[in-house]
């Protein structure tokens, strides 16, 4: 090889040397990658994939489903679904209609997107009824914010409508919403929940702990939109709520709410409350109140009508309280139901205070007291009874005493103690003026009478052992004779007549309540009320109507309670299917002819009757 | 004495004729790369909402159009090249200028980089990279005495360097001015520049780019954030650090292609500039010592071609080879080592592999050029060897 040196006029090659040093130099700059792709990707791979991990994992909820709320036969009454809410990301909103400059080569599609993706958003916006004006007040409201809920619970179609539109920045979350599939029959009982799947009313308040899911979580991939990409691991599954199943019978209830809105319709009433029991079980097979709501329209849940007015609402409860003012004279041994009473002249001066009956009804026994519903011969009654046993007897019935179904807002009422009775105190009481109670009390009290004189507890929840704790408080041929009593106020001549069901014997008093105003008793604004019982042979079911101020003319209880007693008694009746007894009216003319007592198809054992009345009644 | 040999020995029909195949480990690594390339665009630009395969169709297009370029290269003889240098470096010229003025150049993230074709956007700079490479092999050519012995031979063509850096700072494109100026300087070393004159050459350069950097303070600053990007992830080292956790994730063999979260908009420019990480991402150290690997070879081949024709009395087609050589190289190794860190965020892309047409197109034709250095110096004699 020959170098050529020192030539500049002839383009001779250049040493190998420079070329060499050129490529070694490269070489170096290869090395420098080399070392540093394998130093990162071998030597900080924790480092730089944690700080990865931090920006892209996220734990997000997964949410749990709120157990149903069912009634005594597996009908739903608030079930969830799964439903999506709408949120978006307004710092994208504000980067999408604030675009400080493009980002890319390629501007001019990228103005075409911008356009595009304005007219998305303004569609999307159209679905929630917002105007372009109110997307921009967003975008400059909360330029920094990346969560925005636009609305929860939407419906199937809309969240659909937004997924199609796909839109950077717009989510859905997968929450579950609350239905009430008989919407505000039984919207009393069941409540409902918020937003967030909390119970707020109700029920769904009162075993909120019971049915609340525990929400799982779970390791997400987002990407920087914040959408979620992939998951990566469930971190907790979700717990399902526990289902909860009522005592209510959703078909007893929906005839209940449909004869009380009639009801109070046809009476232009305020407000108006039936109870429905089980006397057997002492369970709850219908409540409803009006006004009422539909749970699941949010419009129309307006805090007054939130009030379950069966176990918040006080009232007198008037000549319904006379059985029970009877019960204590009978259980003093003094009067049976044949002794008489001088009613005459239909008034009794106590005091500066007279009592006044409607009628002038003369001489009475103690039955004719309950079936005329003779406030003077209640009132002589009470007069002769011990104050500690009558107290003792509406005690042990349950007023002035909180029921035990557990529903939020329940009162327990005014019961004064004996001690504090003076003369006309007790009078007044056994006409049912200077006491409290509720509609459910109430009920619950005729179920003692009902049951032949076995206070049980009262139920809302349907379990399966039954956890019956029955307790005496009164005997039970003072049970069975105020039966008769009751049966009778429902006798063609009765102050209940209206409250018959056909083929049904039925048992039952009467209320027309003045309402305590300021000042006294006011003499137009009336609760009229019916509370009874049927089949009496057996009585199954307990049902007090109450009618806030009917306002239509009519207001005794007789005229305005009883009918709609009748319809819901005769339906329920019917609906559980037992058999009439109306046959069985013959066998009681029997008994009370013979003195003798036996209501049931088996005659009740002896050993249950009082002392006085055993004696006295056993067949020699 | 030798008796000159007329430099190009083989015409260009010649040239065309089937018993002058084309370089062929030259276009295998050109279409690895490019291949390579496209399937990244497509994997980082899939995320793209609404248009999956935008970018990815629009890369092919330039791949297609930037093949078609390379093989019409390998076509036309180099002398036109070596003779009109001046002429065509006068039109990236303008082209540098043009945009400039406003209304022409099109701004993107405060840089004014582009023209604007309908469909098609050029990037000025781009171009003037291979046309200024053109002319300085063409001019140390005609002026090889001058180049090797007197200083102005070697300073003349810095000066019309500098006119055409001064363009690119004012856009500014700082990036291919420094590679510019790291080429041209190869270029005269390789070309016999005295050893003194080049190092005194390359002193005066780096003392003017700091001197620039030092005029304005918020220029080191940003320069030097690359240093330590996790000082403030989430605003001026936001890029690189979301580019450091991708090529992390990458481990051994990656998370498998179209695996990557980092794409998922945490890194942005992804399909461009970041393409690298993304790889490093999905396809691991494997992948990235794979494509490292693949431009040093395609360099080393660009060596050979250029040394090849150097010792058969082609000089033109050596330097030319050794520019093309070096642009490519220094702008993979500036942009890989971007990628990690190593050196401060510039806007350069991966040649042959990045999104951009512009950049696709030069690249392509600076292949094609290599292509037909290969096909022209292959039968000259030894000139060395008597």
């Amino acid at each position: 090889m020959i170098r050529v040196e020192n030539t500049p006029d002839s383009l001779q090659p250049t040493p190998a040397i420079r070329r060499w040093l050129v490529l070694f130099v490269l070489t170096v700059f290869v090395a420098a990658l080399v070392w540093r792709v394998g130093d990162l990707q071998l030597r900080h791979k924790t480092f730089l994939q944690m700080e990865g991990q931090a920006r892209y994992l996220r734990v997000v909820k997964s949410p749990a489903h709120r157990g149903m709320i069912l009634d005594r036969n597996g009908e739903p009454l608030a079930v969830s679904t799964p439903v999506e809410s709408v949120w978006i990301n307004p710092q994208v909103l504000a980067k999408t209609l604030m675009p400080k400059t493009p980002t890319d080569e390629s501007t001019k599609i990228d103005e075409q997107a911008v356009a595009e993706h304005i007219a998305k958003w303004k569609t999307f916006g159209k679905l929630f009824g917002w105007e372009k004006a109110d997307l921009e007040r967003v975008a400059t409201e909360y330029p920094n914010k990346q969560f925005l809920y636009v609305k929860r619970h939407v419906d199937p179609s809309v969240s659909a409508q937004v997924e199609a539109l796909d839109i950077e920045g717009v989510h859905l979350a997968r929450e579950y919403r609350r239905y009430y599939p008989i919407g505000e029959v039984a919207a009393h009982v069941v409540g409902f929940t918020n937003v967030d799947d909390q119970g707020q009313e109700g029920i769904e308040l009162v075993f909120d702990d019971w049915l609340h899911g525990i929400d799982g979580e779970k390791r997400v991939i987002q990407d920087r939109l914040g959408r979620f990409v992939e998951d990566v691991e469930s971190i907790r599954p979700p717990r399902r709520g526990r289902d909860l199943m009522l005592s209510i019978d959703q078909r007893i209830q929906y005839l209940a709410y449909r004869a009380l809105l009639a009801g109070v319709k046809h009476n232009s009433a305020r407000s108006g409350s039936v109870v429905v029991l089980n006397v057997d079980s002492g369970e709850i097979l219908a409540m409803v109140n009006q006004p009422s709501y539909n749970p699941n329209n949010w419009s129309d849940r307006v805090s007054n009508r939130f009030r379950n007015r069966a176990v918040t609402d006080l009232f007198e409860p008037g000549s319904t309280i006379k059985p029970f003012t009877v019960a204590a004279a009978l259980m003093s041994g003094q009067f049976r139901p044949d002794t008489l009473l001088d009613t005459s002249p239909g008034l009794l001066r106590i005091g500066r205070h007279v009592i006044k009956d409607i009628h002038d009804y003369g001489i009475i026994d103690v039955s004719t007291v309950i079936k005329k519903s003779s406030n003077v011969g209640a009132s002589q009654l009470a007069l002769s009874t011990a104050k500690d046993a009558m107290w003792e007897l509406f005690f042990n019935v349950g007023f002035g005493e909180i029921t035990t179904s557990g529903f939020p807002g329940e009162v327990p009422g005014l019961l004064p103690h004996f001690s504090e009775w003076s003369e006309i105190h007790q009078v007044t009481l056994s006409f049912g003026y200077g006491l409290s109670v509720t509609p459910l009390q109430l009920a619950k009290a005729y179920a003692v009478i009902a049951s032949g004189g076995l206070h049980r507890n009262i139920r809302i929840q349907s379990t399966e052992e039954l956890l019956l704790e029955e307790k005496r408080v009164l005997p039970a041929d003072v049970a069975l004779q105020i039966r008769q009593m009751l049966e009778s106020v429902t006798d063609s001549d009765g102050t209940g007549k209206r409250a018959r069901v056909n083929g049904y014997r039925v048992a039952g008093k009467t209320g027309t309540i003045r309402k305590s105003v300021a000042g006294g008793y006011s003499h137009n604004r009336y609760i009229s009320a019916f509370s009874g019982f049927a089949p009496v042979s057996d009585p199954r079911l307990v049902v007090v109507v109450t009618i806030d101020e009917p306002s239509a003319g009519k207001y005794y209880g007789g005229e305005v309670a009883a009918p709609i007693f009748s319809e819901i008694m005769s339906g329920s009746l019917r609906l559980l299917g037992v058999p009439p007894d109306e046959h069985s009216i013959r066998a009681r003319r029997i008994v009370l002819a013979g003195d003798r007592i036996a209501f049931r198809e088996d005659p009740l054992p002896l050993e249950l009757f009082s002392p006085f009345l055993a004696s006295e009644s056993v067949p020699q | 004495m030798v008796s000159p040999v007329p430099p190009q020995a083989v015409s260009a029909k010649q040239a065309g004729r089937p018993e002058y195949p084309l370089d062929p480990w030259l276009v295998g690594v050109t279409l690895l790369l490019l291949g390579i390339g496209l399937i990244m665009v497509a994997s980082t630009s899939i995320t793209t909402a609404g248009a999956p395969l935008h970018y990815f169709v629009r890369q092919s297009m330039h791949v297609v159009f930037g093949l078609c370029l390379a093989w019409m290269m390998t076509r036309f003889s180099l002398k036109m090249w070596e003779n009109n240098g001046p002429i065509f470096l006068l039109f990236g010229v303008i082209s540098l200028m043009l945009v400039l003025i406003p209304g022409i150049g099109h701004e993107v993230n405060g840089s004014t980089r582009w023209i604007r074709f309908g469909l098609f956007n050029l990037q000025p700079s781009e171009p003037i990279k291979l046309l200024f490479i053109i002319y300085l092999s063409g001019y140390m050519v005609r002026r090889n005495t001058e180049v090797r012995t007197q200083l102005r031979g070697s300073i003349n063509p810095l000066f019309v360097l500098a006119i055409i850096a001064g363009l690119l700072l004012l856009e500014p494109d700082y990036g291919a001015a420094a590679v510019l100026f790291a080429t041209a300087l190869g270029m005269l070393f390789l070309a016999g520049v005295a050893f003194w004159r080049f190092m005194g050459g390359t002193i005066v350069v780096a003392l003017l780019s700091a001197g620039f950097l030092l005029m304005e303070p918020y220029r080191l600053e940003r320069l030097t954030t690359f240093l330590n990007p996790w000082a403030d992830p989430f605003g001026s080292g936001f890029q690189l650090t979301q580019a450091l956790i991708a090529i992390g994730r990458g481990e051994w063999l990656g998370a498998g292609l179209g695996g990557s979260i980092q794409k998922l908009f945490y890194l942005p420019e992804a399909h461009t500039d970041f393409l690298f990480a993304v790889l490093a991402e999905e396809l691991g150290l494997a992948g990235a010592i794979l494509v490292i690997a693949l431009f040093a070879f395609l360099v080393y081949r660009a060596f050979l071609i250029a040394r090849r024709s150097e010792v058969r009395g082609f000089p033109f087609g050596a330097y030319l080879a050794y520019g093309i050589g070096l642009i490519i190289g220094l702008q993979a190794f500036i942009n890989i080592g971007v990628n990690m860190g190593m050196l401060p965020t510039k806007g350069l892309a991966l040649p042959l592999m990045s999104y951009g047409g512009s950049s696709m197109l030069i690249n392509c034709v600076a292949i094609g050029l290599l292509l037909r250095v290969e096909k022209e110096s292959r039968f000259l004699p030894r000139k060395d060897v008597v």
